[in-house]
């Protein structure tokens, strides 16, 4: 597994003299940038992959902000977005938070201001990106287990008793007691409580049946 | 008889014969002295015969001196007939040369009295018998000369110089003829007649006086012309009978025309002091048809205030000899008052006295009163009313004019009418008013321009003026009417004013309405100028500036800066109160502007705008504040209208282009909203007409008043597929007109 990539901050503005001013503040506060005349260019040239932040200019023509916060959230893209607006748009600044803006600021904005969300929004991008990892460390553990282990983990979850597991399988209670020692090893936990918290974040329901 | 006797008594018959005539003549014309002069030369002529006659037969020196006595009486009245003959005759010749000529012979003649035996001859020793011709002898004085004799020849010298004086004058004037004749016949005998009696007087000849036969020359030359005058005098009667036939018939029919033409034909025969007048004169002035009428009964006729007057213009027409003009009113017998014209001339006689006037009268009774009633409308019209004749003079005017003007009545009447135009303009209206004269109707004056008339104080008045052609029978007159506009400029510069105050209501409230997006464009360069800005600080700071990079920075700022100020100054143009201004500008350069100012409205709106410009459009005047204002209620009324469209229809179109067979230019704006009722076409653009919950309805009618107040035109169309136009046209140039918004 290769290191991840250093956080970069991208800009998107289609106003020429601040895109290149904010890109320049970043710059001197010691950040990598990368700047973007529109949504469009920012799309075709973004790997989800790099961690950062955005910070998007909200009264662009076209494919404004709050479309391309969308798309990426389609995208299941994590990337911290900060907008930059010159309105102070109320209802706008409103939907964008909603749908996880990491921070909404009005032109002509402080360095202070802007760095200090930049930074949060980079802390966060790191954050989010190695909650993120450690999920799919988790679910490639689920992977391991055989599909009668996954059947009883699922029995497990909805919280029922081997006896109970046993009987809505038709197989002894032993039999059962084996899988969920093997499950409990390959899951890498101790405690039943453990286990369940794991499969649920896994997106693993319990089985009613 | 001796021959002697028969030849002096024929000669003293001729000029008996010729006195006889002239007295005759005289009798029959009285005022022709010169008649009577020549009677008496003639007498004197013959009675001067007669005592030559008898000095030739006398026979003692005692019968001879009284003889030659006595006959200083005719030789005294010869020559003072002599004399005043030529002046009557020749009309020539010195008068103090005539007095003294007169004046020596009388002394002469006294003299003579006083003398013994005459002034001739201090005494007269003996009478020697001189033989003539066929053994006749006659009586020759011999005898002491009297030395004051000289003073009865020196009356003859002047008499002498007195012909020669008159010929040559009466040469120089031209009367050619008579001087010869009469003055050259005059010179002839008397040089011979006094040169024999000198010589005889003093003694250096022996002969007898022989001076009647000159005499009887003198008077023969004195008659000879005035007899050829008589003839033709003749002649002319007989033509004057012949055409006195004519004449009367001419006098009828000229009376009978006077009389249909309602003229009273009049002869003032001023030496009798009689007046003829026609019978129509006679109904005119209420004479009775067989009352004498002299110069007193005719002016009892006219009305009391106006004698004088007529006294006047008939005494001017005496004196100088124009003709007599007046119009004056006639009290008839009834106490009916007519108004009366009069013309005529005088005629003056030989020596220059007026002796008659001619003339007719006519009843302008009926003129006057329409006269009269003439200058009662333009008194009671509401209106200053001024007439001008030809010649640029007022005749008449109104009490409204005196008090536009500020002149009294007096001041007005007979002055020219530019002294109530501006002084800039005189020189100019003297043009005009002559061509004016050359095509006179019914007009305004001035088309399209503002006029002024000047007060008497010098402050200057607008004004309007209406041109009226009056043709009357002493030519064209022309009838101003002129309204004072004081008022009416007053209250269209207050509705301008109140006007401008709405546009710029009307401006500041479109403003509100784009506050967030002009907010917007002043934040985009101030933020690109902050970060920036604090870039080169933190570069600064870290001691790792690129030099090349603060160069670029400071660049970038400084055109940001630039960026804004102008956001600014265009902000400030539209907000400002200011007064309205003309500029001769560019269409297009407008679009562009109100787009620069709308651009993030329109972004923000997803408003996607298309233009289409002509190229090399023609100039416009106008006030670009106000027309920005117009394009952009405009542009911001088509984004309204397209708020509940898709997305990707807000599409606006923005295009100029040329009309009205290239004479206006046109904008129009285009959206893809919903239309316009038909019935509400023209509803839109009146106040307070709105479709938009937080709208005044002001923006569209305002709108609509300032696209008037530039001559052009606004209005709105239906779109085939979806959505409104709006159009507005402005003339090319515009006009020289100030634009002032008015209520319209």
């Amino acid at each position: 597994m290769t290191a991840p990539p250093s956080p970069t901050v991208f800009v998107v503005d289609d106003y020429a003299p601040v895109r290149s001013a904010v890109s320049r503040l970043l710059r001197a506060a010691g950040f990598a940038v990368a700047a973007f005349a529109s949504p469009e260019k920012f799309l075709a040239q973004y790997d989800p992959r790099t961690p950062g932040c955005l910070v998007l200019d909200l009264d662009m023509p076209a494919v404004h902000g709050l479309e391309l916060q969308r798309i990426l959230a389609t995208k299941g893209s994590v990337l911290p977005i900060i907008f930059l607006t010159g309105h102070g748009d109320i209802p706008k600044s409103l939907q964008a938070m909603k749908r996880g803006a990491s921070d909404f600021l009005t032109k002509p904005v402080n360095d202070k201001d802007l760095l200090a969300a930049v930074r949060v929004a980079i802390e966060r991008d790191a954050l989010a990106r190695r909650e993120q990892a450690k999920l799919s460390e988790i679910c490639a553990r689920l992977d391991t287990l055989t599909p009668r282990e996954r059947e009883v983990l699922e029995h497990v979850v909805a919280g029922k008793l081997n006896k109970q597991i046993a009987g809505d399988l038709g197989v002894t209670e032993a039999t059962i007691k084996m899988h969920r020692a093997r499950v409990m090893a390959k899951m890498k936990v101790q405690a039943v409580a453990d286990l369940v918290r794991l499969a649920e974040r896994c997106g693993i329901k319990g089985s009613s049946q | 008889m001796s021959w002697i006797t028969i030849v002096w008594s024929m000669n003293a018959a001729a000029c008996l014969t010729l006195a006889g005539i002239y007295l005759l003549v005289w009798c029959r014309q009285r005022e022709d002295w010169v008649y009577f002069v020549l009677s008496c030369g003639a007498v004197a002529g013959a009675a001067l015969t007669g005592f030559e006659l008898a000095q030739l037969h006398a026979q003692t020196s005692e019968q001879y001196g009284a003889l030659l006595r006595w006959v200083q009486f005719p030789v005294w009245l010869l020559v003072v007939s002599v004399v005043v003959f030529v002046r009557l005759y020749l009309r020539a010749g010195r008068p103090w040369l005539a007095w003294s000529v007169c004046g020596v012979r009388t002394l002469a003649l006294i003299l003579n009295f006083i003398f013994i035996p005459n002034l001739s001859y201090r005494e007269i020793t003996s009478l020697k018998q001189v033989s003539w011709w066929g053994g006749e002898t006659v009586s020759v004085p011999v005898g002491v000369t009297n030395p004051w004799v000289l003073v009865a020849q020196l009356s003859l010298l002047l008499l002498i110089i007195f012909f020669v004086d008159a010929t040559i004058t009466a040469w120089r004037r031209g009367d050619r003829q008579r001087a010869l004749v009469v003055g050259g016949a005059l010179i002839f005998f008397s040089v011979i007649a006094v040169g024999e009696v000198v010589l005889v007087v003093w003694g250096i000849i022996q002969a007898p006086f022989l001076a009647c036969f000159a005499y009887l020359g003198v008077i023969t030359a004195m008659g000879y012309e005035i007899s050829s005058d008589l003839v033709r005098r003749a002649d002319l009667a007989r033509q004057l009978q012949a055409s006195e036939a004519d004449l009367r018939e001419a006098q009828e029919r000229m009376e009978l025309a006077a009389s249909a033409a309602e003229l009273g034909v009049w002869v003032w025969d001023i030496v009798r002091n009689e007046i003829w007048i026609t019978d129509k004169g006679r109904a005119l002035f209420g004479f009775a048809p067989s009352e004498e009428l002299d110069i007193d009964r005719f002016r009892s006729a006219i009305h009391p205030e106006d004698r004088e007057l007529v006294r006047q213009a008939v005494e001017n027409s005496l004196h100088t000899g124009a003709g007599y003009e007046a119009e004056y009113r006639v009290v008839l017998p009834d106490g009916q008052v007519r108004w009366m014209a009069g013309r005529g001339h005088v005629e003056f006689n030989s020596v220059g006295q007026p002796a008659q006037m001619r003339g007719a009268s006519i009843d302008i009774t009926e003129r006057r009163r329409a006269e009269e009633q003439f200058r009662l409308v333009v008194e009671a019209a509401p209106n200053a009313m001024a007439m001008v004749n030809s010649e640029g003079r007022i005749t008449l005017v109104n009490t409204q004019a005196e008090a536009v003007f500020g002149y009294p009545r007096d001041e007005l009447i007979g002055h020219p009418i530019e002294m109530l135009v501006p002084e800039r303009f005189r020189s100019h209206h003297v043009g005009d008013r002559h061509g004016y004269f050359g095509d006179a109707r019914a007009r305004p004056m001035g088309a399209g321009r503002e006029l002024f008339g000047r007060r008497k104080d010098g402050s200057e008045v607008p004004i309007e003026i209406g041109l009226n052609p009056i043709s009357t029978s002493e030519g064209l007159f022309v009838l101003a009417s002129i309204i004072d506009i004081s008022e009416r400029k007053r209250a269209e510069l207050e509705a301008a004013r109140q006007r401008n105050e709405l546009a710029h209501l009307s401006r500041v409230t479109i403003l509100g309405e784009l506050s967030g997006s002009l907010v917007h464009e002043l934040a985009m360069p101030l933020s690109a100028i902050l970060s920036n800005a604090q870039a080169a600080q933190r570069f600064l700071a870290h001691g790792n500036a690129d030099l090349a990079e603060i160069r670029e920075i400071l660049s970038e700022i400084v055109s940001e800066d630039q960026r804004a100020g102008e956001v600014i100054r265009r902000l400030r143009l539209l907000l400002k109160k200011g007064e309205v201004q003309q500029h001769s500008l560019g269409i297009n350069e407008v679009v562009q502007d109100v787009l620069k100012l709308m651009r993030s409205d329109l972004v923000n709106q997803n408003v996607i705008v298309d233009i289409e410009l002509a190229q090399n459009l023609p100039m416009v005047t106008g006030d670009p504040v106000q027309l920005q204002q117009v394009l952009l209620n405009l542009v911001v009324n088509a984004c309204d209208a397209m708020t509940d469209c898709d997305t990707p229809e807000r599409r606006l179109l923005i295009r100029t282009g040329m009309e009205n067979g290239n004479s206006a230019v046109n904008v129009s704006v285009t959206d893809r909203g919903g239309s316009i009722p038909e019935e509400k076409m023209e509803q839109i653009f009146k106040p307070f007409f709105t479709t938009k919950a937080k709208g005044m309805g002001l923006g569209l009618s305002v709108c609509r008043t300032i696209i008037v107040a530039h001559q052009g035109k606004l209005w709105a169309t239906n779109n085939a597929d979806c959505g409104a136009t709006f159009h507005f046209s402005l003339p090319i140039g515009g006009s020289d007109k100030e634009v002032v918004i008015t209520n319209s």
